[in-house]
């Protein structure tokens, strides 16, 4: 399951164990705009995961966070690094997600 | 994607377009028409009256996407120049949002490019604006642009 990383760094590991398996950290940042923005009341987030997650599971985390936005979920478009992306597209370290509601520009 | 044209501008702007200088700009001795498509505020919206329209964007994936359509147009019209001016922040009513001047040798390809730019953009490039009005403001209907159902399996990494 997903677990954002605390930033602080954890000291659970308990005495006598070994030094753990450094896992690799995941930072993304993530934007939301137009109604989205007023939802989450910022525009833009970085956050650290332990595993690899998809879109779907990045945007599941700030519904949590956030109820309100789960209602938004079918009326948004998400996108990677500045390109359209599927919501099942895993994510990497540095990646730019975007969370969009449908545009209105012109 | 495809290399535009180093003379094209795409531009993303917070003051007024200054309209007349990007059409002498497009406008060139060798080509023999120039559309032009000026997109301002409406002074009202579902029968409310407006009192002004406040827009956002993506800057950099606005940005790409506008230089995607105009990659497209030399693609699919026979034409020469491209701009493509958005503005943002606070705009009233009456003030040109959206600007888009396609110039051609012949005037058809011209005006199916600039009707191709302007119905792409409002679907593909991600700007917003909400609408203010005396009793309160509301983010405009839009398109959802078209994304990809799902990412194919066997994508290699890159």
């Amino acid at each position: 399951m997903l677990k954002p990383v605390p930033l602080a760094p954890s000291s659970s590991a308990g005495y006598n164990s070994p030094v753990p398996p450094v896992s690799q950290t995941i930072r993304v940042t993530v934007l939301f705009f137009g109604r989205l923005k007023e939802l989450t009341g910022h525009p833009e987030h970085s956050i650290e995961f332990t595993d690899a997650p998809t879109i779907e599971h990045l945007f599941a985390l700030y519904a949590a966070r956030h109820p309100e936005l789960a209602k938004y979920r079918s009326s948004v478009v998400a996108s990677r690094n500045q390109e359209f992306a599927a919501w099942d597209t895993p994510l990497r370290s540095g990646d730019e997600v975007a969370f969009l509601p449908p545009v209105s520009g012109g | 994607m495809a290399k535009l044209p180093h003379d094209d501008i795409y531009q993303l702007v917070r003051e007024p377009i200054d309209m007349a200088a990007l059409a002498r700009h497009v406008r060139a001795p060798d080509d023999g028409a120039m559309v032009i498509f000026d997109g301002f505020v409406r002074n009202q919206s579902h029968n409310r009256p407006t009192l002004y329209l406040d827009y956002e964007a993506y800057e950099s994936m606005a940005l790409a996407k506008m230089r995607e359509i105009g990659a497209q147009l030399h693609e699919k019209y026979r034409i020469h120049r491209v701009s493509v001016v958005h503005r943002l922040g606070r705009l009233e009513v009456g003030e040109t949002s959206v600007f888009i001047a396609v110039s051609a040798p012949h005037r058809a390809a011209a005006f199916d490019a600039c009707r191709f730019a302007i119905d792409t953009l409002k679907r593909t490039v991600p700007i917003w604006k909400k609408e203010y009005f005396e009793d309160g403001a509301v983010w405009a209907d839009g398109e959802l642009p078209p994304a990809p159902a799902a990412t194919p399996r066997a994508k290699p990494a890159s």
